[in-house]
């Protein structure tokens, strides 16, 4: 059957065309409904409209006048226009040969003027067009004429800015899959190097305790510093791409500025050549305690000496720090570190911070290094809200500098207590690991401190283990078979019911690992390679700290902002809402409860469910979830009596949070 | 477009009329089944979102009216709280489009609508 319309000869182009800009049946628009308007406006008529045509209808984008969202394309006015290349202006259908009987002439819309212009994309398909209809006669001068072509022209830029955007987007999504995924495979192969890492290095430190000859106290001092260099370069490719991502936070905490440049001299004296003097020159008036980041502050001095001490091999090196400025609150203080060594040249000032670069290919082989530690040192320098600066004459030394600013911090934090384990007792601590080598380097370790410590291969070893002995903390191991570190502590948490603290340990540097580990009811991180007095502190941390605090609920709150559409005035309505609303339906469950009204209790939990699944309180809806079983049943057990207990505390938990906000 | 929106829960509901209308659609919201359905006896909706607890009428029994006594094929997803009510079957046999078991993800929900009045996201 031969269609009622004139087919373009590219028609199946054309198709194609019209396809690839996606806008059929798409939601209206403010943008085609300003130029529909705009086109009735200048052309002085009721009805206007912006349309495409696919292979069997017309469909109308936007349109004043209409009515309708689409008519059948053999009965279109619009079939004839895409066939031209330009306007079709019909001053009075009545007496257009092709028109005059036109149903939508005689009747219907009562088409008497008629102008379309043929939409045609960039690669020449007209896929729709752009009309102004009326239903009296009329002529549109040559102003008119032109801005309706205007329009049209108009309209498919803006159609193109729309499909370019799409496909952006959808580049964009690619990218960001990828950089996930190369975030990743870094922090995976960061765990793979650094479990045998840490292996290395706390067995290098233990046997280094031990009674030792000559030699062997030499060869285990380079087996130690070689270990050291190996995991500074695996967390110098961690840091870029925690860097990378923005992840990585500046801390503010206190700290004693004057013993971290000592510990700092203290650390490279060893690395300077023997012709080199090394000195540190600080300021007479330059304060002891600041707050900001002491680790961050740390790795860039480590970095920028570390190289000055590398590239100089007579002369001196020199690592000044001078207050420059003071105000009521803040000392702004420039460090600076000077050599006499090798000099960058002028041509290579600008690269050396980029990833990878050395001034010269050759720097690699005659003096190694990753080519990553200055672009970390300025980024760091660049987080902190500072710049690096650098002068440099080739065969007579460098000098780097920046010039940080610190809150002025307490000084009676300095008193900071130094680390012992006598008065914690006598521990038992249960240890789950599955690596032989940490298993032991762990071992020896808690029992240095003085406690007592039982190992379990994996997380179902570790459940039995506690369900036969008492243990006073858990050391847990994330990565383990069978059952791992979140899985065991969700099951000693929720099945076992117990709040014996636990400690994570892992290698693993993931973003948001340490959230994770809260949440599913940890009490401390430890990261791994970890360092003795790091685990201490930990240990002591959770053996002080009250159970209630160490357990605190997190809300997750991606639901409700999804829901708010980035709008904080309706995220704090329902949190607000929530505050008002839930405690008393609470008290309300309970009171009905108490009276074993099963009806009452049904729909108040049912209800209930609802508002908490908003605020992610999945452990609390489920325990609705029993207790609606429960009252449909019509008979309460003593589990809904438990839940009914957990809800009330889960409740006021979560409400004191939200309040806190 | 035009959403009706029927559940008695008051911080869903708002939520998921505050999140519709920020996609751009016009909703309109109710908390008990009756008046809801007076809503779709007078208005013109492009589509139905209802609970099926509700007090008064029940999201089923709304699906059950619109489909048999009005005779409209408007869309309708009915939410449920998974398990407790097995509903899925049932909510198909009396002529739901889809049903959306609770907690309810936002982009999922929108999704479906768009499927559903055949928008491309």
């Amino acid at each position: 059957m031969t269609p009622k319309f004139p087919i373009p000869d590219n028609e199946l182009q054309r198709l194609a065309a019209l396809k690839r800009y996606n806008i059929l049946d798409t939601l209206p628009d403010h943008a085609f409904d300003d130029a529909t308007k705009l086109v009735s406006y200048i052309c002085g008529v009721p009805i206007a409209h912006i349309s495409f045509i696919d292979e069997s209808r017309q469909w109308f984008k936007s349109e004043i006048g209409i009515g309708v969202s689409e008519v059948p394309r053999e009965i279109s006015f619009c079939k004839y226009t895409i066939m031209e290349s330009k306007m079709v202006e019909i001053n009075d259908t009545f007496l257009n040969e092709r028109f005059k009987d036109d149903p939508n002439v005689t009747g219907g819309f009562k088409v008497r003027f008629y102008a379309g212009v043929p939409l045609t994309t960039p690669d020449g398909f007209n896929i729709g067009t752009i009309c102004a209809i009326d239903h009296v006669t009329k002529t549109l001068d040559e102003n008119q004429r032109n801005a309706l072509s205007i329009v049209a022209k108009h309209v498919i830029s803006q159609l193109e800015v729309q499909t370019k955007n799409i496909e952006l987007a959808a580049q964009k999504k690619i990218a960001e899959r990828a950089v996930l995924a190369k975030d990743s495979f870094l922090a995976n192969m960061s765990h793979e190097i650094r479990t045998p890492l840490n292996a290395i290095i706390g067995f290098t430190d233990l046997l280094a305790q031990t009674e030792l000859d000559e030699t062997q106290r030499d060869y285990i001092d380079s087996v130690q510093i070689a270990g050291e260099n190996l995991l500074l370069i695996v967390n110098d490719i961690l840091d870029l791409s925690k860097i990378e991502s923005g992840n990585l936070t500046i801390d503010s905490e206190p700290f004693n500025l004057k013993k971290t440049l000592k510990h700092v001299y203290n650390l490279l004296k060893v690395k300077a050549h023997k012709e080199v003097e090394f000195n540190l020159f600080l300021d007479a008036d330059m304060p002891d305690m600041v707050i900001g980041d002491q680790g961050r502050l740390n790795q860039i001095l480590v970095n920028l000496i570390g190289n000055a001490l590398k590239f100089t091999v007579e002369g001196d090196v020199t690592v000044s720090v001078k207050k420059v400025d003071e105000t009521e609150d803040h000392y702004s203080l420039r460090f600076s570190v000077k050599d006499t060594g090798i000099g960058i040249p002028e041509d290579k000032l600008k690269t050396i911070f980029e990833r990878f670069t050395q001034a010269e290919e050759s720097t690699t082989r005659k003096f190694g290094g990753t080519g990553l530690g200055l672009n970390i040192v300025k980024q760091l320098v660049e987080l902190q809200k500072s710049e690096i600066q650098v002068k440099s004459k080739e065969g007579r030394g460098s000098e780097f500098s920046f010039v940080l600013s610190y809150k002025k911090g307490d000084a009676k934090v300095d008193s900071v207590k130094t680390i012992s384990k006598n008065d914690l007792g006598n521990l038992k601590i249960l240890l789950c690991e599955d690596n032989v080598l940490n298993q032991k380097l762990a071992k020896s370790v808690v029992q240095n401190f003085g406690f007592e410590l039982d190992i379990a291969e994996n997380g179902e070893e570790g459940i039995e283990l506690l369900t036969t002995n008492k243990y006073d903390l858990v050391l847990m191991d994330l990565q383990m078979p069978i059952k791992d570190g979140y899985q065991t502590t969700e099951y000693i948490r929720n099945e076992m019911k117990l709040d014996i603290p636990i400690i994570a340990m892992t290698a693993h540097s993931l973003v948001g690992e340490q959230e994770r580990c809260y949440k599913v009811g940890m009490n401390a991180y430890v990261p791994k390679p970890f360092k003795q007095a790091v685990l201490l502190k930990a240990i002591k941390t959770v053996m002080s700290e009250d159970s209630d605090h160490g357990r605190r609920r997190i809300i997750d709150f991606s639901i409700l902002d999804e829901m708010a559409c980035g709008s904080p005035d309706f995220r704090k309505e329902m949190i607000d809402l929530f505050i008002e609303k839930i405690p008393s339906q609470t008290a309300q469950l309970e009171e009905a409860f108490k009276n074993e009204e099963h009806d009452t209790v049904k729909k108040l939990a049912h209800n209930m469910k609802s508002s908490l699944d908003i605020f992610m309180l999945s452990d609390l809806t489920n325990c609705l979830s029993i207790i609606e079983e429960e009252a449909s049943f019509g008979e309460f057990t003593s589990e809904s009596e438990d839940k009914i207990k957990i809800l009330h505390c889960g409740i006021e938990e979560t409400v004191k949070i939200l309040k806190e906000l | 477009m035009r959403i009706i929106l029927a559940e008695d829960n008051d911080i869903l509901r708002k939520s998921l009329s505050f999140f519709l209308e920020s996609k751009g659609f016009e909703v309109d919201h109710f908390s008990d089944g009756k008046d809801a359905l007076e809503a779709i006896e007078k208005n013109n909706y492009d589509l139905i979102l209802t609970d099926i607890n509700m007090p008064g009428i029940s999201g089923m029994e709304i699906t059950q009216y619109v489909r048999e006594t009005i005779n409209s094929d408007v869309p309708i997803i009915i939410l449920t709280s998974s398990g407790v009510e097995q509903t899925e079957l049932d909510s198909f046999d009396i002529g739901a489009n889809e049903f959306i078991a609770k907690p309810i993800s936002p982009a999922v929900l929108l999704v479906r609508i768009n499927k559903l009045l055949k928008i491309k996201a």
